[in-house]
């Protein structure tokens, strides 16, 4: 499966090893891409500036509220948020809503973020 | 002897400030239809006090809002509850909508912020006991997201009320509402200045009290 690295807009066709190590640019955060968005999604990140894509990338950590970890990647499902450009965001709310994690599970187990879980654990703690 | 007695009173005193399961009605719907009014309402009626900031700018409520231990009394019943004021849900947030009242910085922000709202209403969302759907009654019913909420609620089986808000206003039509979500008890109001809520209440006892 297709990701794009926030960052640097590189694409990584097959979704392979190379994204539980992060991109060679040293980012961490990709957003996963569905084969049928590929081509429309290559002519988007062309478009933005270095300065754009970093911010998408800073603006995405504080979106899904978790924190940058070296040795974390973390992949966004992009058919539940699509950040245009900085400031401008669209929200798949039937996707949201189902629940489904905006995190996608790369390895077994180890590089797993879900969010509905740690969603659910911040509400639980708070509970008590 | 005194073992006994110890865990005797320790169950006693338990039970006694056991803590009772705490109902959350949940304030949910599009930017700009009044949430947050209706909240202030609500909480100036029961509690003498406001929830949160009002704006005419959309997204105000950036995030999950909770007034606790809220009674509400009606014809001899009464309920009480934590009151949940949650962001709008939108399916698009672009920051040059807000462009007209701030800089572009703060409208990055503000477009961010209510961005990660959106995602924070939902998560809520089956936290909630009961969920008030506040919608603008001057704006056409049938929208993406007011389908998606109230059909998301019923999925989930969690009670609905309809809250056509904003009936002192010439454009308000709360029969189109009542069209558009014929199966729910829908309430007009306006959360502003107070019409009809009475009715909202009695409502919301008939079907969370």
């Amino acid at each position: 499966m297709p990701h794009q690295c926030v960052r640097c807009g590189k694409f990584y066709v097959d979704g392979s090893i190379d994204i539980v190590k992060g991109c060679e640019c040293g980012a961490k955060l990709f957003f996963f891409v569905k084969q049928e968005h590929l081509d429309e999604m290559k002519n988007v990140s062309y478009k933005l500036t270095k300065k754009e894509k970093k911010q998408i990338e800073s603006d995405v950590y504080d979106i899904i509220g978790i924190e940058r970890k070296k040795d974390r990647p973390v992949v966004l499902d992009l058919e539940s948020i699509r950040v245009l450009k900085p400031g401008k965001y669209e929200l798949d709310l039937i996707n949201l809503f189902k629940d489904r994690p905006l995190i996608y599970k790369l390895d077994e187990g180890k590089y797993m973020i879900d969010l509905p879980e740690s969603f659910k654990k911040a509400l639980d703690s708070m509970d008590k | 002897m005194i073992n006994f007695l110890s865990k005797w009173l320790n169950k006693f005193f338990n039970n006694l400030f056991k803590r009772k399961k705490k109902v959350k009605l949940g304030l949910y719907g599009p930017p700009n239809g009044g949430k947050t009014t209706l909240a202030n309402r609500i909480c100036q009626d029961w509690l003498g006090e406001d929830m949160g900031k009002v704006s005419e700018i959309a997204h105000e409520t950036r995030e999950i809002q909770i007034k606790e231990q809220i009674t509400i009394k009606s014809k001899g019943r009464e309920i009480n509850f934590n009151l949940v004021d949650t962001p709008g849900i939108a399916t698009k947030i672009d920051y040059e909508d807000f462009l007209k009242y701030m800089n572009e910085k703060d409208a990055k922000k503000r477009a961010k912020e209510a961005t990660k709202g959106v995602i924070d209403a939902i998560k809520w969302l089956d936290d909630m006991d009961t969920v008030i759907v506040v919608l603008d009654a001057t704006k056409d019913p049938y929208d993406q997201v007011n389908i998606t909420i109230i059909g998301n609620l019923q999925a989930r089986n969690i009670p609905v009320l309809l809250v056509a808000n904003k009936i002192d206003l010439k454009k308000a039509d709360t029969k189109k509402i009542k069209s558009a979500f014929p199966q729910y008890d829908i309430v007009g109001i306006s959360a502003k200045f107070g019409n009809s809520m009475d009715e909202f209440y009695e409502k919301l006892l008939n079907m969370a009290g």
